[in-house]
């Protein structure tokens, strides 16, 4: 599996190849548990399961070629996700017929940001939404002379824009940082170490409140988030970090703290996003991934980790920046 | 009604191809699943109508070989007021013109005759009774034109689509498209209980009436 995703990528260190190769080993031991338990247990209904998996192998397939292959592919693909993901949270939350202008502008800020992204123009990237789109878009809205219900358009755009394309391009910044001596993954090991372990810990809370979960955390948001699947979510999450911590170039210490920071900040994310579904009252954001519901259903955690985790180690590991 | 070669497979790519890739991934529609109109031999839509993309994504729903015998029915006011406008939905949608305005009520350019014809000639329709788009997000109501012609063929199944997010994705009189999540839900299949056309249009009604308090876009209510 090693030797033949070295030779897939060339460009890409040992250590991208290494954690490449767990989780294609991972994924098909699950497969095949899966069809031994579909084949010789029928009556077991792990339908859903099934179905999930198969998603797993699309999302993981195509970001493993959206990532590892090309280096502008990348950002395009990134890009493609934040558009999708914001133009699913504004059709959850719902406009007015005299938003749609601003809208259009919001969705024009996403080849933008990815482009300042690209192009490594960090000072005019970090400002570019919180900024200049946060005074563009309400004189935007204002021209349309609706003031009804105006306030929260004014603010229902600029932090759907905020989650989806600011949040998520972080992602894609994470590729532009500058290389560091004597640490050969570079950005695409962040981002992977950043994308592997907010999924694992998802999964992590998942299976863990599943099994032990008893004490409800936030009854009224999310009924299955428990306490014990928050907290052995964490745990799990800081010691699988800490073993694939050679992806970064973080010291043993500041791993652990990235890691439980991660598992923490994703956990957040996780019930803000069901927070809105509980609002709106549906069970899921779209039905554009079989088996887990909408785009934002399976990154919820990763819009809130990513700015999260982009400037924890901005911080820590680049300091002369 | 004769299966020519040209117009189905231009239709076949255009829609299934390339309408629907842009409709899917770009504008966000979330297509339900459709083979099951495979099995019927001839049927009815009727839809709701709030935009110029709903024939549009309705044809892209359907099963691409069923594809060169369903006529969205369309005024001729509007869609056919140039010969060139007339050729070219003609070709591209297999439309068929009907006059709204019109005042007689019997020859064959009369609407529900030529609908009539259509229907004995094999092909399938797609119809808004609403008549006309409408409001955003908003059902008027339906004429009855669609009842009468029911209660005159009793053998034809009528199918009901509800479609909601249409109207934010491109309302009346914008001029560019939003991408919106906009979703189409399709009902079963259905044949009229009666032949009288008051009840078939009850039927029709109640049919609606089930599929918007299920799935229509719920707008923040103004309590404060």
């Amino acid at each position: 599996m090693r030797k033949f995703l070295s030779i897939l990528f060339p460009t890409q260190s040992n250590e991208v190849i290494l954690v490449l190769a767990i989780i294609l080993i991972t994924l098909i031991n699950v497969s095949i548990i899966l069809f031994f338990v579909k084949k010789f247990f029928p009556q077991k209904n792990i339908d859903e399961v099934i179905n999930r998996t198969i998603s797993w192998w699309k999302m993981i397939g195509i970001f493993i070629c959206a990532i590892f292959i090309n280096n502008l592919a990348s950002y395009i693909c990134l890009g493609i996700l934040s558009f999708v993901a914001f133009r699913e949270l504004y059709s959850v939350l719902g406009f007015r017929q005299s938003d749609r202008g601003a809208l259009l502008l919001a969705l024009v800020a996403i080849p933008i940001q990815y482009t300042l992204a690209y192009i490594g123009w960090y000072g005019c990237y970090i400002i570019f939404i919180p900024v200049v789109m946060f005074l563009l878009l309400p004189s935007i809205l204002v021209f349309r002379q609706d003031t009804h219900r105006i306030t929260k358009s004014m603010a229902m755009v600029q932090w759907t824009l905020m989650l989806s394309v600011f949040g998520l391009s972080h992602l894609a910044y994470l590729l532009s940082m500058p290389d560091i001596e004597g640490f050969s993954s570079g950005g695409r090991g962040l981002l992977l170490f950043l994308v592997f372990l907010t999924e694992i810990n998802d999964i992590m809370q998942f299976v863990w409140g599943k099994t032990f979960g008893k004490h409800k955390i936030l009854p009224n948001v999310s009924p299955n988030k428990t306490w014990e699947g928050f907290i052995g979510g964490v745990i799990s999450t800081t010691i699988i970090g800490y073993f694939i911590g050679f992806l970064t170039p973080l010291s043993p210490q500041n791993v652990i703290l990235v890691s439980a920071m991660i598992a923490i900040v994703g956990f957040a994310g996780d019930v803000v996003i069901s927070a809105i579904k509980r609002d709106k009252g549906i069970k899921d954001m779209s039905d554009t991934i079989p088996g887990h519901g909408g785009i934002f259903d399976r990154i919820d955690s990763l819009s809130f980790t990513a700015p999260a985790f982009f400037h924890l180690v901005y911080y820590i590991a680049y300091p002369h920046l | 009604m004769e299966k020519k070669f040209l117009q189905p497979t231009v239709m076949r790519v255009t829609y299934k191809l390339i309408f629907r890739s842009i409709l899917k991934y770009f504008v966000g529609i979330q297509y339900p699943d459709c083979s099951f109109l495979k099995k019927e031999k001839q049927f009815v839509i009727i839809a709701n109508h709030n935009s110029h993309l709903d024939t549009l994504s309705l044809m892209t729903a359907l099963p691409g070989d069923l594809l060169w015998k369903v006529k969205p029915v369309a005024a001729e006011d509007y869609f056919g007021n140039t010969k060139l406008k007339a050729k070219f939905s003609n070709f591209f949608i297999n439309t068929l013109l009907i006059n709204r305005k019109s005042k007689s009520t019997d020859g064959a350019n009369y609407s529900i005759n030529k609908i009539i014809a259509a229907i004995d000639e094999g092909y399938s329709l797609i119809l808004f009774p609403e008549g006309t788009r409408g409001e955003p997000e908003q059902m008027s109501r339906m004429k009855s034109g669609i009842a009468r012609i029911l209660a005159q063929r009793p053998n034809l199944k009528y199918v009901p689509v509800y479609m909601t997010g249409m109207g934010k994705s491109l309302p009346k009189g914008t001029p560019f498209i939003l991408p919106y999540n906009a979703s189409l839900h399709f009902g079963e299949p259905t044949l009229a209980k009666s032949t009288d056309s008051h009840e078939i249009m009850d039927q029709i009604v109640d049919d609606f009436n089930k599929m918007v308090a299920n799935f229509a876009i719920k707008e923040d209510d103004d309590d404060d």
